[in-house]
Order: C-alpha cells, then structure tokens, then sequence
C-alpha cells in the first residue's frame, strides 16, 4: 500500500461522511473529549481535507459495484461501526505506515475514542449495511490472489520487527556458531575488486528473481575487504551457488566453488582489520595532503569513531607567493592553494610571523585558540579533524626526532604537558611483534606472565613462545602475545640498529629505559638512543655496509692536490680516511674529488725489491708492523693493511723504502739491473714528486685567471679549477662558488684587465714559469730574434713583415701605445697581433727547438704588454718576473745591459714618427722609444735613456740639449751639503742664486765640469745647476726630456704644474712643469 | 520467501554508503534521510534528519553481506540481523551508537552489541 492511500485513509477516519451529523447534533456535550480529540484530527488532516473529499465522492458513487482496492479502503473506512474484529486489526494496519509515534498515539487516541464514542448510538439501518459489506468484502477477500495475501502478512510481520526489540542480543555468540542443519558457505573466486559489487549484484539478482520460476536459492553472499578476490556464498548446495553467480561478471566459476568447513564459517565473519582502533594519545600519520606523512597525535575521537581530531605541526608557508592585488582576501586565498612547489615546512605556529606574512586580519583569536585560515591552532600546534580514513593507524613507527618535537612544542606551551614517551612505546608496540626473531632475548611486561625473562623459541601468528630463563619457569616453554613481550637488553651488550635512522649502527649499551635503549655508537662514539625493537644483538662492528657513494672501503682517494688517503672506516655517509702523512680525518663523499687507481703502481722495498699492491711485507724499521699493500702511493708511500692492529681499522701507512717482501719474489733483480730504468725521475718526464703521476701534463688552462663572458655568470672573474674537455670549472672571485662553463664562454683576463680568448694567448701566460728552460734562452741575445726584428722595423710597418714571431716581438710596445688612437696601435694591440701569435706553435713544442723562437712567440703574454717595454719585450717576455720593473725604469733592468749591441734599440726611429706616442707620460716606459728616436747615435743615447723618467744629473751634458744649452736659466742648488752626494761648494753662498748659463767647460769628468752662469762667479759645477722653471707663460722654455726633449718652445699657457707649449710649426702640447727649463735664446744666436 | 527488503545501493563502490550502527544495514545516505532505517528507525529516528544519520552511521564498515534470505541463512543468524529486513548488511561497524540511543536500549532491557566485534562471547 502506498504511503498516499494510507494518507487518505487517515482523511476518511477523520471525515467519515457518515457521522457528521449525529455527532453534531447532540452528542457534542457529551463527549468533549471526544471532540476535542476529533479537533485535533482534524488539524492534522487539514491539508488533505480536499483530496479526501473527491475520494469519498468517488467512493460513494463506487459503492456496491466496485471492487479491489476500492473496495478494501471503503471497508477500512467503515471501522467505527463495526466494533469487532476490524476495529483492532485496522489500529495496527494505520499504525504500521505512521511516520512517527506521536502520530500514531494521535491517530489511535481519536479512532478508539470515536468506536466508544459510536458504540453508544446505533444507527440500524447502517449497521445493517455494514454487515453486508462485511460479507461482501470476505467475498473480495477470497479473490485476491494469494501473493497479495501473503504480502499483507509478511507486512504485518514486519510491523512486529519495527519495534527494536533487539531480541537476539542476549544470544552469546558461541551459541550462534553453525551447526549442520545450517546451510553451508562457498567460496567463489572472483576478479580482485569486484566482490563488493558482486554481493551486491547477488542481492538485486536474488530480489528480482524472487518470484520467477527459478528464484536464487542462496540464503546470502557476503565478502571482506581483506579476502581479496573472493566471496562467500552462503547456501545448501553448490549447485544453488553455481546458478546463482552463473552470468555475473567477474565471478570465476570455472574455478572451483569451494565449501568452507563449518569451523572457518565463524572466522570468515570475524576477521578484523589490524589496529583499526585509535585511541586518545596514539600517534598517526596523515595519509594525503599537505602534512602527508606528518606525525600527528589524537586528541579525541568522535562518538562514531569516523573523525578523529589531531593536533599536529603546521605547515604554513611563511613565504606566500606574493599576489598582484595587495587584498587581503586574495592573499589569503593563495596562502591555502599550497598545492604548487615545495610544501613548507614543518614549523610551530607562531602568532607575530603569521601575523606579519598575512596580515593583523587573517588571525582571530579565541581565549586560547587561534583561528588563521579556518583552522585552528592551539600551543603551536595545529589542531584539526581528519577522518579516519585519511589516516595511517599501522606502522606508525614515530621517530624519536618527532616525538622530541611535538614534546618541545608542547613543553614551549606549558612545561607539564611533555609528552610521555610510553604512548610511542605503546604505537610502536605492534611493529615490534614484526620484528622479534626466534633467539632474541625478549621479556614480557605485561599480562599474567609479567616479568618472565627468556629467548624466542617460535613465533606463531600473534603469539611467541618463550623458553623462560631463571627461576621456577626454567624448561618449561610460556606462550605470550607478541604485543606484550619486548626484546631485552642490558648495558653492555653489543647491539646492532635495524632500522630507523640509525640503521647500521652499532654499539655497546649504556643504558637501558623501558624499551629504549641507549648505547655508544662504535662509530661515532656518540649516545644514541633507540628502541628496543629496532635494535638486535650483534657482534659486528661497523656498518654492515661498506660503500657509500661511490667509494669503498680501502680506497685509495684522493682528497686535495697534495693529499691521498685510504679509505679505513665506513660511516653512514663520511669515511675515515689515513692520509699519506698519516693522519686521520674524516671526510665527505663529496670531498674526494676522485678515487686513485693503484693497481698498476710499483715501489721498490728496501731489498731493492718490487713492492707491488697485495704482497705481504714487514716494516723493517720502527714497530715492524707486518700488513698487506693495500696501496702505493707515488712510489714512496705504501698503505697497509693489518687486521690485527686495531688502530685506524688495521691500515697505516709507510715508506715502501722501509718495507720487506715477506715471501721474496722470484723476479728479485738481478745486482746487474739497471735500477735507472724503474726510476721514473730518470726516464724523463719529470714526473716524480710533480704529484701528478699518470696524468699528462697539468691542464695549461689551470689557474689562468679569467671572465666568463656569457650566461648568467657574464661579467664574473674568477680562476680555472679544473678543465674537461670544453668545459671548465671556475672558481668565481665572488660568492666563493665554484662553476662548471663552457670554455667558450670564457676569456682570458690579463692582469690589465683586457680580455682575450682563452687557449690562444695561454700559452705565453702559462709557459714561462713552468719551463724554467726557456728562461734562459729567452735571456739570451739570440741573434735570430734581433734579425727577425730587425726587417720589420726597418720595414717600418710590422704588418708587411712575412715574420710572424718579428709581429708577435713587436706587439707589446704596440699594445703599449694602442692607448693612443693610432690604428696600428690598435692593430697590434689587438687581435691581429694576438691573432698572429697565435698561430705560433705552442709553447712546449717550441721550447724544444729554439729558445729564441719561444721567446718571441711568448711575447703576447699579458706581463709584457703591460709592461709595455718596446722590443725590449721580445726578450723580456720570456721572463715575467722581470717586467714589473720595467715601470721604474730601464735601469733596473738588468737584462738590458747584457745585450751586447744597442741593436734593438736602433730600429726605434722606425717608431718614433708615429703619433702613437704622444703621450708625454715621463713614468711610462714606452716614452724611450720616443727619445731614442731622436737620438741618431746609438751609443750615447742608450746610455742616456736609461734614466728617462727624470732629470738627470749631468742634464746639461745631455747631447740632445747641447745645442740650446746657452740660455737656460739655472739656479744654484745643493751647495749647502743638504743634499744627498753634494758637498757644500763655496760656503753655499750662492745657493738660491739664478743665472743663465753662458757657456759649459767640459772637464774629464761630470764632477769637474763647470758652467759659466751669468751673475755668478766662479764658474758653477753643473751638479750644482737645476733647471729654473717658468713662472709666467712667456718666454720659451726648452723640453728637458721625454718628449719634445731638447726642443725648444714658447710658452703658451700654464697651471698646476703643467704648462701649454708651442712647438715649432705651432705645435701645441701639454708637458709638466719639471720636463722644461726657461731658455733665453742667447744673443750671440739671434744674430 | 517474500520477504520486506530494504533498497538496495545503486553503487556498491559509492563511498557514500552507510552503515546503521545498530543494525548494521547498508544504505546510501539519501535513503537513510527518506526512510530511515528500515530495523531500528524507532529508535534511531534518522528519517529526514542528517544529523542523525551522520551520529547513527558510519561509512566505516568492512563486509557486505547480502542478506537475502534472513530466517534462513546462518550468516544473518550469526550477525544477529536474522529479524531484520533483506538488505545489505556490514559485517563490521566501526563506532557506537549514540548514548541516547544505548541510553534507551538499556531502559528497554536490551543489550547493546556493538557491531565492531569488540566483545565477542
């Protein structure tokens, strides 16, 4: 019946179209409760009034002829009348479909009321009909199909069962175990993950085929989450279960249907998930999200045990991505999209950052609690619901790192609330049944056998039987739950980590607390403390593995340029490693730049012998430690092995030189060997002690300072590490930071900061210092390189010369003047001339054949254009270390005086017209070039130009002055013994005196020579004579030295030091003040 | 044979589904609020109110068992659901049943059974 037709009947209770009137007419004072009930009714039914009064019109017109369900409500209808058996059987009829108590007391209150009510005033005449209806609807009842019955029944069976009585529950449970009447159970394989849809398949199929010919004859299906791909099948045959999953997908009947035996029936409804209970305290992990994998502890547990709320370490990201608007809303939103990059870390809450990332608003506060981002956050923690299913409850396994933290979290927020460490012992109870191993020394700690001590016979399942050790249990075996045994130790055992952090570690027990047990690492020397379930006894020592990274122990490593090691000590991620000094250290993997190969590597013992890896020697000095070579270092050094010596794991290290063979060779030499022949000192290459043994030579490129000049490091200096092929590794002068670049993005940089690619002009760079060889030959006046030079400048351009090396010999004095806008200068100083010195072979090449050749075509090096010497840097490039010098003047150079001929001077003329040197810089040493230019006699000017860069002494002896020597003002200066090397002359009573010099007697040496000076008597040793210089521009002065030397000039301008003045031909020029003399052109020569 | 039956879910793989807590019967929450539950809505009163399914079942289950045959099957005897409508029935309910709800089992002189198979005898 459906809920409208119950509705409606209801409605016709309540309106029954014929009593109204009677009841209206008098019996309203009699029966106030009656009406006051019916009141009541009728408020209830108000809303369906309408319906029910077309129905009843319908059914007045329906009646006597209509049959079926019509039928069948009109004689519910007529309940008040009939006061016999209807009248109860229809109360539970209504009863069955009422929504709710309530309406069923309201609705039975009014019924019963109204039959008394109606028991009082008989109406024959619809008694009458009454009757006949009765009879009529036996009749009915009789017609209706025997299904419908039997549904009537079956509801009203269920009726009975809406009231909970929970009438089975005081059944024990064992009395509900199956017994043979019952109807077996079938296990029915099945595709893995389809049993819950097959048991609900079976379900709809045994439902719709409830009334066909061949209903199901199962009495029921069921499957667990942990039997994968099977269901069970609970029915009398297998032939029943057969046609019931016949036509199922995913049912594999073509295998066998299985009957489970009757004793399993009850353990198939019983499997229980492990550890699916949480209780206040425990610890979880959380399974997705953000804090994946976080520990968290419960705090409590909803009534459902669905949600459990944690409280746990926050992750906020304190470092939002900033977004576009400054809005607080939007802000904020991006805080919670954490999803992308890098999930932040682990961090306490704290009010003041979040506060100051997010802004005042974005936390409210709550007595203790804050709320930022809609969760709250208690003590630091954050303190969320998370549904059970989102957790992981097994293998929890806290580490005690974590615990620490939460405890300090918890200890920040208030000291008492630390956390107990007997809750992890309690989460990590369950693992350790997982880990107890038949011999361990376990002791129970809980339950009835409290306190027994033994080993691990057997583990079955939950349950480990323990062979007892001590007292009156001793031979007899105690089975126990695994869960409350835990491995023992006691201090002084030596104990081996088995998993966790710790893994590998070993150690000897100090002490033990409950189940976490203390020990000192053997490795580290250091307190760990563990659990007892992670740990086991063991008498090895060390990790179990030897290898970490890519290095083993007892490798030969090399650890710097200098220093090797062997590999003695495995840690978890360092070694100890023995050094060829023989001391220890302890490195990082990261630390070995490279592991050595010393298989093939020899020494001679002490015998003379061949000492070669893996022969047993004896140290023939000192302890005489007996060991296995385990490696040769250098041919000198030999590391060796020994178990028995405990110190630095059995290796240390000696002189091969101190070593005997053990067992001698049968390959001893001979008296007569040519030693020499194993001497790699001797078979050339140099190679002993360079350190650099089996390598070729050092990468030219090592140590070259350089600019990258591409990528993101453009624009750093730094120094090359170390080359590969076409990259190198440069260590940048900034930021301490070492990276890998292509060579191609890297340029040479020359101390005065020019840059230059990088293999071309190395060689000079590199060269020199590493083959002393050619120093020599570059200091030799080779007559080859003057020659070669020599066209060239007679050629007067370098570019015509079919020389190379005469180029490259030429370049640094180019290179010097490229500051001058002269295009050869530039030319020079640049690529061509590096261009062409790179076409010179390379430097060792050139080594071996003429020194004077690698000399000059060393000559780019970046010391000799800065040194800027002319030619002179031909010779000198072979020898950096000379040409700082160079700047102070020609002098000092020693060199230059060897050199027989003034030869490389001569040619300079060929230079001197250029205007590339302009420059009037009396300190820079290419201005030599500009007096020898003028200088048509080699010999005096040599000598001369020497001293260039200041005034000389004998300056009035100078050549180039000699013409205009008469006429310089000069003053006296020095007479007075004040001055170094200058005896008082005359009682220095000329000293201050100006005159201008009349004329010079020569004497026969510069100390004897005197000048006649005007207003002066007597004649003036010219060493007393300085130059006066102008103090007006007027006049004309003559240029002293440097350039213009021994020109005179007018005076155009002047100031600070420096004065304009006009050459002939009106050339004007800048000089400084000291470069110049005043000069009156004597009179004798006006005529 | 004809026996009344609870609807049966559409879904078995829902996630949605729920398990009473006292009867262990297995609807989705959408019949659970139309018709309550279909053994013990006298006492749990879940019709039309979703707090009250939410406090009286869970999702937290494991096992389904179809019940087809109830007075018959063993299974359903053993689970105690014997009484109860054909339906799909969990064979373990993690949670307990609201205290009012015990509260009012216990005045009535029935025991309650958590149906997570904590106690067994």
């Amino acid at each position: 019946m459906s809920d409208i037709e119950d509705d409606q009947q209801y409605a016709n209770q309540s309106s029954d179209p014929v009593r109204p009137d009677e009841e209206d007419e008098g019996m309203e004072e009699e029966r106030p409760r009656q009406k006051s009930s019916k009141q009541r009714r009728r408020e209830y039914n108000e809303e369906e009034e309408e319906e029910e009064d077309e129905d009843e019109d319908e059914d007045d017109e329906d009646e006597g002829y209509s049959r079926g369900k019509k039928r069948q409500k009109r004689a519910h209808r007529r309940p008040g009348v009939n006061r016999f058996l209807d009248v109860e059987a229809e109360v539970d009829d209504d009863e069955e479909d009422i929504e709710d108590d309530e309406e069923a007391e309201l609705a039975r209150d009014a019924f019963i009321a109204d039959v008394a009510g109606e028991g009082d005033e008989d109406d024959l005449a619809r008694r009458s009909l009454h009757h006949a209806r009765l009879d009529r609807r036996e009749r009915e009842l009789d017609d209706q199909d025997l299904v419908r019955i039997a549904r009537d029944i079956s509801q009203r069976n269920k009726r009975s069962t809406a009231h909970y009585t929970g009438d089975m529950n005081d059944i024990p449970q064992r009395l509900l175990m199956p017994d043979v009447k019952d109807a077996n159970l079938w296990q029915v394989r099945c595709k893995p993950g389809r049993e819950r849809d097959l048991v609900f398949s079976l379900m709809r199929k045994a439902i719709d085929l409830e009334f066909s010919n061949r209903p199901l004859q199962i009495l029921s299906a069921f499957q667990r989450d942990s039997l994968v791909g099977m269901i069970y099948v609970e029915a009398r045959s297998q032939k029943q279960v057969a046609e019931a999953c016949n036509g199922l997908v995913g049912v594999y009947l073509s295998r066998s249907i299985n009957l489970v035996p009757i004793e399993e029936m009850s353990s198939l409804l019983q499997i229980k998930k492990q550890e699916l209970t949480v209780t206040p305290g425990s610890w979880v992990r959380i399974r997705r999200g953000k804090y994946q994998g976080d520990l968290a502890q419960v705090m409590d547990i909803t009534e459902n045990g669905e949600e459990v709320g944690l409280k746990f370490i926050p992750r906020i990201d304190l470092n939002p991505k900033d977004e576009l608007s400054p809005d607080g809303k939007k802000r904020k939103k991006a805080g919670i999209s954490v999803n992308t990059g890098v999930r932040p870390p682990q961090r306490f809450f704290s009010f003041e950052d979040v506060v100051k990332v997010y802004g005042r608003k974005s936390v409210s506060k709550r007595n203790q609690v804050f709320v930022f981002q809609n969760d709250t956050y208690k003590d630091g923690f954050i303190e969320k619901d998370y549904k059970i299913s989102g957790l992981i409850l097994e293998n929890v396994n806290p580490t005690l790192d974590e615990i620490t933290r939460f405890a300090r979290g918890a200890d920040v927020a208030d000291g008492e609330n630390s956390v107990d460490l007997s809750i992890i012992a309690e989460a990590s109870r369950k693992a350790a049944i997982a880990v107890l191993q038949p011999g361990d020394h376990v002791e129970v700690f809980e339950g009835e056998q409290a306190g027994v001590r033994g080993t691990v016979e057997t583990i079955a399942q939950d349950t480990v039987t323990i062979n007892p050790v001590g007292v009156d249990l001793e031979g007899q075996k105690v089975e126990v739950p695994a869960r409350s045994v835990r491995k023992r130790f006691k201090p002084g055992d030596h104990v081996k980590v088995m998993a966790g952090k710790n893994a590998d570690e070993t150690g000897l027990v100090v002490a033990v607390s409950d189940n976490v047990v203390t020990f000192i690492s053997d490795m580290s020397m250091q307190e760990v403390s563990v659990f007892s379930k992670d740990l086991r006894e063991a008498s090895e020592v060390g990790a179990s593995t030897n290898i970490v990274g890519n290095y083993e122990l007892h490798d030969l490593v090399q650890l710097d340029q200098q220093t090797v090691g062997v590999i003695f000590k495995t840690e978890r991620d360092s070694f100890r490693v023995l050094d060829q000094n023989g001391q220890t250290r302890l490195v990082q993997p990261h630390q070995i730049s490279m592991r050595r190969d010393s298989n093939r590597a020899i020494a001679t013992d002490s015998e003379g012998h061949e000492l070669r890896i893996n022969d047993n020697v004896k140290e023939i000095d000192g302890e005489g430690r007996k060991g296995r070579v385990l490696h040769i270092h250098q041919s000198f050094f030999a590391f060796l092995h020994n178990r028995d010596i405990a110190e630095n794991g059995g290796v240390f290290i000696t002189r091969a030189r101190s070593l005997a063979s053990l067992a001698p060779k049968g390959n001893a030499m001979k008296p007569g060997t040519d030693l020499s022949k194993m001497n790699p000192a001797m078979s050339g290459g140099g190679m002993v002690g360079s350190g650099n043994i089996g390598r070729g030579p050092r990468d030219r490129l090592i140590g070259v300072s350089v600019t990258v000049v591409k990528g993101p490091h453009k624009g750093y200096n730094g120094l090359i590490k170390d080359t590969n092929g076409p990259v190198a590794r440069v260590e940048l002068n900034t930021g301490n930071k070492v990276i890998t670049i292509d060579k191609d993005k890297l340029r040479r940089r020359n101390p005065n900061g020019k840059l230059e690619p990088l293999e071309g002009g190395g060689f000079g760079g590199m060269g020199p210092p590493r083959n002393p060889g050619s120093f020599g030959a570059g200091r030799t006046p080779n007559p080859y390189a003057q020659l070669s030079r020599t066209p060239a400048w007679g050629g007067g351009v370098q570019g015509r010369t079919p020389n190379p090396y005469a180029d490259g010999g030429r370049t640094p004095a180019w290179s010097s003047s490229s500051r001058t806008p002269n295009p050869y200068a530039q030319d020079s100083g640049r690529t061509p001339a590096w261009s062409s010195s790179s076409k010179t072979p390379n430097p060792y090449a050139s080594d071996s054949g003429s020194g004077a050749w690698g000399a000059s075509s060393r000559t780019p090096n970046p010391y000799s254009s800065s040194g800027g010497n002319s030619g002179g840097g031909t010779l000198g490039g072979a020898t950096p270390g000379h040409q700082p010098d160079n700047s102070d003047g020609w002098s000092s150079e020693p060199w230059a005086w060897t050199v027989p001929t003034p030869g490389p001077w001569a040619p300079t003329p060929a230079v001197a017209p250029t205007p590339a040197s302009i420059s009037y810089n009396a300190k820079t040493p290419w201005a030599v070039s500009d007096m020898t230019a003028e200088t048509p006699a080699p010999s005096g000017g040599f000598h001369t130009s020497a001293d260039e860069d200041e005034l000389p002494n004998e300056w009035l002896l100078d050549t180039d002055l000699k013409s205009k020597r008469r006429g310089l003002s000069v003053r006296v200066s020095g007479t007075m013994g004040s001055s170094p090397g200058l005896w008082i002359w005359d009682d220095g009573r000329h000293e201050g005196l100006e005159g201008k010099i009349l004329g010079v007697q020569e004497g026969t040496t510069f100390e004897n020579t005197t000048a006649m000076v005007s207003g002066i008597e007597p004649p003036v040793p010219i060493k007393y004579l300085v130059p006066v210089r102008p103090k007006r521009a007027r006049g004309k002065v003559v240029v002293l030295y440097g350039k213009h030397k021994g020109k005179d000039a007018s005076l155009r301008d002047g100031g600070g030091g420096v004065w304009l003045i006009e050459l002939e031909n009106s050339v004007l020029d800048d000089i400084p003040e000291d470069r110049i003399c005043l000069w009156e052109v004597p009179a004798s020569d006006l005529n | 044979m004809s026996q009344p039956s609870a609807s049966i879910p559409t879904a078995a793989r829902t996630r949605q589904l729920r398990a009473c807590l006292l009867c262990s019967i297995i609807q989705t929450p959408v019949d659970f609020r139309r018709n309550g539950c279909p053994n013990c809505e006298e006492l749990m009163q879940m019709k039309g109110s979703p707090d009250r399914i939410q406090a009286c079942t869970t999702t937290y289950f494991d096992g389904i068992i179809a019940n087809i045959d109830p007075e018959q099957s063993w299974v359903s005897r053993w689970q105690r659901t014997s009484k109860y409508v054909r339906g799909m029935y969990a064979v373990r309910v993690k949670g307990r049943i609201p205290e009012d709800v015990e509260a009012e089992l216990d005045s009535r002189g029935i025991k309650y059974r958590p149906r997570d198979q904590t106690d067994q005898d």
